[in-house]
């Protein structure tokens, strides 16, 4: 008995002190602030930063490989929070949110073959002349099933962004296999963008489309934030688009024959304020927590 | 084939860079006159196929609904006529020795600038595989005269008409490339073109060799073991077991470019199928379009249903007639509602027939699923990128998955290592 217990003792002293040795010996110095990144940082592993996770994005900011204003799902107030660790200043920057360049729904655009393929955007991508135009949304929702966050669907035919469940992290970008989707920095809840990116002539356009850009250069007469590419469609230059002097980009948006200049984005106070009699759609909210444990089916 | 009123010709008609072009509108061009040069190595100028006036630059269509630059030409009054044309590019007669007046890099020069490129259907420039090569030497180059591809029959015509120029571009290929041992391999559902070639190769070593007709007998790398006994590696390239293969066209294109100084600015192309009136070959100027060579074939019958630019197995299915001819246009297929057959996709059923019937030895079940989930690792695993895209898998699927869009699709978005 007194042997049993004293053996223990030594031992217990012996492995203590061991452990105590190594712990100091073998000591990895991990950079605190990794964790505390990580700590302010959302959680959600969508790779929106361009990191594998948020804990390697930690990783990178403590190494000053990357700015510490790259979390999207986090926003301004993760980006402070992860500033303050770094002990850097932050210049304030845009959300930067989906843009879709096309807005034709089947009912505007041509449809052509009789498509039996895979049912994938990037299957039909392969496939010339699923439909007519060979620039625009193909609708098989390559991009819904990118998004981790329910936040982009197919509406008859065209990919459409929801901008209250968006959160900027960019999967539906690299998603698109005609690169039709463009993370653009919304300066304010709406902005102004061009609905097309058929780069043919007009006339082309005109065959494929009922309401593509015919490239007719208007905007770019009326405001120079405009800047006509080299395939013939208009690009915004959002350095200069300025949210409180709009007036040579509405006037931009009057001249367009097509209307391709088109508000994206959340409605604002006022324009939500001028349909409020009109009946809103139900909204089912999601619960996510499960019901299982609660069931006394246990089949 | 009369000329058009106007060709387009697009600047990219080739594996490698994209041209540019040397001239401007209203430029009045003579045939042949080279109109676009790449820069690089692996590229081929591209070449007036009329003689005309420059319009102005424009985008085409080719057969996979990408968008091309292209070089539009009006056709002017002083055209050579469709015999006389014949007659300078492929009659006549064609010398089988004193061709060592030409040095090997004299003949790659040529063919480069003569934009000679593989003219069986990937369209690679035939003037990387003519250079010689230190570390890989050549020992056999093989003729391609296996036209696998049912209803196309350019090539067979070609060597029962005109087999001589073959045989000639075939000895000048074999100095290029330094290789010793000449063979034609064509299949024994064409006895009239052996037959033919046979003749013409007489004293001149070029050995004709018959083989199974089997698709894709057409295949490199199907017709190199069929032909030599030599397997090339997955992934390599039949370089590595010394062999040069070369599209019986494309020789014989090379000895028009060498001892005539033509560029390549003609190809022949099966117009056929079921759907159309009268099908043909035809020697269509390249940038003609696919409407022109059709209506020269009396046009689409009332039942035509399909109309396909190359063969039933690889070919693209069109929905607009307006496509360009390019150097790589074999065919157009015209298929009826007789010989389609619709048939919605279910559930693979694991039978296996794909895997019998794969001339590489894949598993495109496997890949297929690999590619619809992106499942990346499984892909590289089971060699997505060996596939030739023959069609073989998809014809025999009973379940009508769309296998070898699944493996297109898995090859445009494989991740680079």
């Amino acid at each position: 008995m007194l042997l049993a217990g004293g053996t223990m003792l030594v031992m217990a002293i012996v492995a203590g002190y061991t452990l105590g040795w190594a712990n100091k010996v073998f000591h990895v110095a991990v950079d605190p602030r990794i964790e505390a990144i990580n700590a302010a940082l959302p959680g959600a592993n969508c790779g929106g930063c361009g990191c594998v996770g948020c804990m390697s994005y930690a990783e990178a900011v403590a190494g000053g490989k990357i700015a510490p204003d790259k979390c999207t799902v986090g926003g301004s107030s993760c980006a402070q929070a992860i500033a303050k660790i770094m002990g850097v200043d932050l210049k304030p920057s845009w959300p930067y949110r989906p843009v879709v360049h096309c807005r034709a729904h089947y009912a505007e655009r041509l449809g052509r073959a009789d498509y039996r393929g895979e049912k994938t955007c990037t299957g039909a991508n392969l496939v010339g002349g699923v439909q007519g135009c060979t620039y625009g949304c193909l609708g098989f929702g390559d991009c819904v099933a990118a998004c981790n966050y329910d936040a982009i669907h197919v509406v008859d035919g065209l990919a459409t962004v929801d901008y209250d469940k968006c959160i900027g992290c960019g999967a539906c970008e690299k998603a698109c296999p005609r690169h039709i989707i463009s993370m653009t920095p919304f300066k304010s809840q709406r902005i102004i963008a061009v609905g097309c990116s058929n780069q043919d002539m007009g006339k082309d356009v005109k065959a494929v489309c009922k309401i593509g850009c015919v490239g007719c250069m208007a905007c770019s007469k009326a405001s120079p934030i405009f800047k006509m590419t080299e395939g013939k469609i208009p690009r915004i230059n959002y350095d200069e688009y300025d949210p409180e002097n709009m007036d040579a980009t509405l006037l931009a948006v009057k001249k367009c024959p097509v209307k391709n200049l088109i508000y994206v984005g959340k409605p604002s106070p006022e324009h939500v304020e001028a349909v409020k009699d009109q009946e809103k759609p139900k909204i089912v909210q999601v619960d996510f927590k499960t019901t299982v444990d609660q069931a006394e089916w246990r089949g | 084939m009369p000329n058009p009123v106007q060709v387009a010709i697009p600047l990219l008609q080739h594996t490698g860079a994209p041209c540019e072009p040397l001239v401007k509108v209203k430029d009045e061009v003579t045939l042949g006159q080279k109109i676009g040069e790449g820069k690089g190595f692996i590229t081929a100028p591209v070449h007036a196929s009329v003689a005309g006036a420059v319009g102005m630059p424009s985008v085409t269509t080719l057969p996979n609904g990408r968008h091309v630059k292209t070089i539009p030409i009006k056709t002017g009054p002083n055209q050579l006529s469709a015999d006389e044309l014949k007659a300078s590019l492929l009659g006549g007669d064609w010398p089988v020795s004193g061709l060592d007046a030409q040095s090997p890099e004299q003949i790659a020069q040529t063919a480069r600038e003569a934009g000679l490129v593989g003219l069986g259907g990937a369209a690679f420039p035939t003037h990387v595989k003519l250079t010689r090569n230190e570390k890989r030497p050549v020992d056999t180059l093989l003729l391609n005269g296996c036209e696998c591809e049912p209803y196309l029959t350019s090539d067979y015509r070609l060597m029962i008409e005109f087999p001589r120029p073959i045989v000639t571009g075939a000895l000048l290929a074999a100095r290029a490339t330094g290789a010793t041992q000449l063979v034609i391999a064509v299949e024994d559902n064409k006895p009239a073109a052996v037959e033919s070639l046979r003749r013409a190769a007489e004293g001149t070593g070029v050995e004709v060799r018959v083989m199974e007709t089997r698709y894709p007998m057409g295949g490199e790398r199907q017709v190199i073991p069929a032909a030599l006994d030599r397997e090339v590696p997955t992934g390599g390239l039949p370089l590595d077991v010394g062999v040069v293969v070369m599209n019986v066209g494309t020789s014989a294109a090379l000895a028009a470019a060498v001892l005539r100084g033509k560029t390549l600015t003609h190809r022949v192309v099966s117009v056929t199928g079921a759907g159309i009136a009268q099908p043909k070959n035809v020697l269509a100027p390249i940038g003609s379009s696919y409407k022109d060579l059709i209506d020269f074939c009396g046009g689409l019958k009332p039942d035509a249903a399909r109309v396909i630019a190359g063969g039933p197995m690889m070919g693209f299915a069109l929905n607009d007639l307006n496509i360009t001819v390019t150097k790589g246009t074999s065919g157009i297929t015209v298929l009826t509602h007789d010989d389609l057959k619709a048939v919605e996709e279910t559930a693979c059923v694991r039978c296996g027939r794909c895997v019998d019937v794969c001339p590489l030895n894949l598993v495109p079940t496997r890949l297929a699923l690999a590619s619809r989930y992106q499942d990346w690792d499984m892909a590289r695993r089971y060699h997505l990128m060996a596939c030739c895209e023959c069609g073989c898998c998809a014809y025999v699927c009973p379940a009508a998955i769309p296998l070898v869009q699944l493996m297109r699709m898995g090859k445009a978005q494989l991740p680079k290592e």
